[in-house]
């Protein structure tokens, strides 16, 4: 069974924002919410400049889920963490929970009141029936049960952008940092699924060789 | 001028953080190709930096390392803010209100209510005044939707999700929410008033002390205790509940209504914990005050409810207060002393 995970190659990524355009695409979603950004660390300084893309990262053992108050959340059996809009109260403890600022609230009332919580949701749609018009509508487009990847990490450019199952996925990294011998840190692996799980190891904890 | 002073030199301190924290990445780029261990030390730390998204806190990649109390790993903020909110808060804030819920029922059953001694006279007091009267149901009715809602956000999940199932408990807690959100307000205002009208009768005086070292000859046998128009027990819960718990409860609160104010999560994670602790616990002392105002005292819930008490009442539970109001040294709450007399009018 696959376990999906999202990687983002940190000296692979031009902060092109095509991966939050893709998404925002696919998934037609509203004015005010960005499932996916980019944050560049250093910017503008030549030579330290690092860029990194970010969603939900499908937690293995997710906050956002522990503390909602109606348990809206659920895991697919490919462990893609969705959740149900239906239940959601709008509470916003995911959004204090997640380490990685995923869930977004459209701003539906006044002062701020919260709506439904929207986030990303690996292009897998929600409970409601595979591709049918009531999931599109509140969750996007559901390109897993169409056999696809998700929109952002298949229309990258570069290649810095990867999602897919985490062990096919570490080993074209492990490829590319064996290859190029630098760069082997995986960001937000360990926050998102965790140390010294079997398989949730960043996968080029060991040195690389070939650095000079 | 001072303060300004000190935000800029810590602008510019942070100005050279994030510059030597650039050209360390510069330099080790140029050692080591391929090491960006000062990238990661920058992420790690929650800073803020660059995104094209526009938002509060986009520019944070990951949320800083913190540690709430009793915690002994740093974690990602959310990650030990739902590590105390889904362990101590939840554990012990659960245990307190249905410890307290419990002591107070076994003394009931125990114990039995505290009765009156003689026979009702007859003669009726007014004890409260129809502003009164409003100010405490706004405040009490409000308050007990805003605990219930509040209990069924914490504890539903444990508790009644698995009875009454995922569909009727989200719109239940849904309801609770929005309830809690737009009721809010009202407990406030009312708490205002409350804290107004009742300050000068709930000074604390020299014989209250009294009250606490017999409190309990007066639950379980009826004793009397010397009490002006409040007891001891009233007045501590003035000030500990009413005033300061009210206070802990609203302000945080306000921060977590109203998350149009660009407040960040890490206020948001510590306003909530405030508000949850000082909710379970103005809860949990809240029983003891309805245990009292209704089966706990025999006569205590009309006081409140009708704004009248009889004379017997007032003489056996709060003797300095009736003593005051028979030498007309202070007219009973309302003034109505006449008959025919305007019904509403404050104390002077």
């Amino acid at each position: 069974m696959a376990r999906m995970k999202f990687l983002c190659d940190a000296e692979r990524c031009i902060e092109c924002n095509g991966c939050v355009t893709a998404c925002k695409q696919e998934n037609e979603v509203p004015w005010g919410v960005n499932r996916r950004r980019v944050v560049t660390i250093n910017d503008g300084i030549v030579g330290a400049e690092k860029s990194i893309s970010v969603a939900c990262m499908h937690c293995s053992d997710a906050p956002c889920m522990a503390v909602c108050p109606v348990d809206c959340f659920y895991k697919t059996e490919d462990g893609v963490v969705l959740h149900d809009k239906d239940l959601c109260i709008g509470c916003g403890y995911c959004f204090y929970a997640c380490p990685f600022g995923a869930p977004q609230f459209p701003q539906a009332g006044a002062f701020g009141l919260r709506g439904k919580m929207d986030k990303c949701t690996f292009c897998a749609g929600g409970p409601e029936p595979d591709r049918s018009e009531a999931e599109f509508k509140k969750y996007g487009r559901n390109r897993l049960s169409e056999g696809k990847l998700p929109a952002c990490a298949e229309m990258c450019s570069t290649k810095a952008l990867l999602g897919g199952d985490g062990d096919v996925i570490a080993d074209i990294y492990r490829d590319r940092v064996v290859r190029r011998g630098k760069g082997s840190e995986v960001w937000g692996w360990g926050t998102a699924y965790g140390p010294g799980k079997p398989g949730a190891q960043p996968p080029a904890q060991q040195p690389a060789r070939g650095r000079s | 001028m001072r303060v300004f002073l000190l935000a800029l030199a810590m602008q510019f301190a942070g100005a050279a953080w994030a510059q030597s924290e650039a050209q360390q990445q510069q330099q080790r780029q140029a050692e080591q190709p391929g090491n960006n261990a000062p990238v990661w030390r920058d992420v790690k730390a929650g800073e803020k930096n660059f995104t094209t998204i526009k938002g509060r806190e986009t520019e944070v990649l990951v949320q800083p390392p913190a540690r709430f109390p009793g915690q002994n790993v740093t974690a990602t903020a959310g990650e030990a803010w739902r590590k105390f909110r889904n362990g101590p808060v939840t554990f012990y804030g659960g245990l307190l209100v249905t410890v307290i819920a419990v002591v107070i029922l076994g003394f009931y059953f125990w114990k039995g209510p505290v009765k009156l001694h003689d026979r009702p006279s007859g003669r009726l007091i007014r004890r409260f005044s129809t502003l009164e009267q409003v100010v405490h149901w706004s405040a009490a009715i409000s308050f007990c939707v805003l605990g219930i809602s509040g209990l069924i956000m914490l504890f539903g999940k444990y508790l009644l999700l698995p009875v009454i199932g995922y569909t009727l408990f989200a719109w239940l807690t849904a309801l609770g929410k929005n309830l809690h959100n737009f009721i809010a307000p009202l407990f406030i205002v009312s708490v205002i008033a409350m804290i107004f009208m009742w300050l000068r009768d709930n000074l604390p005086k020299s014989y209250d002390w009294m009250w606490f070292g017999k409190a309990w000859a007066f639950f379980a046998r009826g004793e009397h205790i010397p009490s002006g128009r409040f007891n001891a027990g009233e007045k501590a819960w003035f000030w500990g509940g009413v005033i300061l718990l009210s206070v802990i409860v609203s302000w945080s609160g306000i921060i977590l209504l109203f998350p149009n104010f660009d407040q960040t999560r890490a206020v948001m994670q510590d306003a909530w914990i405030w508000h949850a602790s000082a909710a379970l616990l103005y809860i949990a002392i809240s029983f003891g005050h309805i245990y009292m105002g209704t089966i706990g005292v025999e006569g205590a819930y009309g006081n409140m409810r009708t704004g009248y008490t009889d004379e017997t009442w007032a003489k056996e539970h709060h003797d300095l207060w009736y003593k005051e109001v028979k030498s007309a040294s202070r007219a009973p709450a309302a003034g109505a002393v006449p008959a025919g007399a305007p019904h509403m009018k404050e104390k002077t």
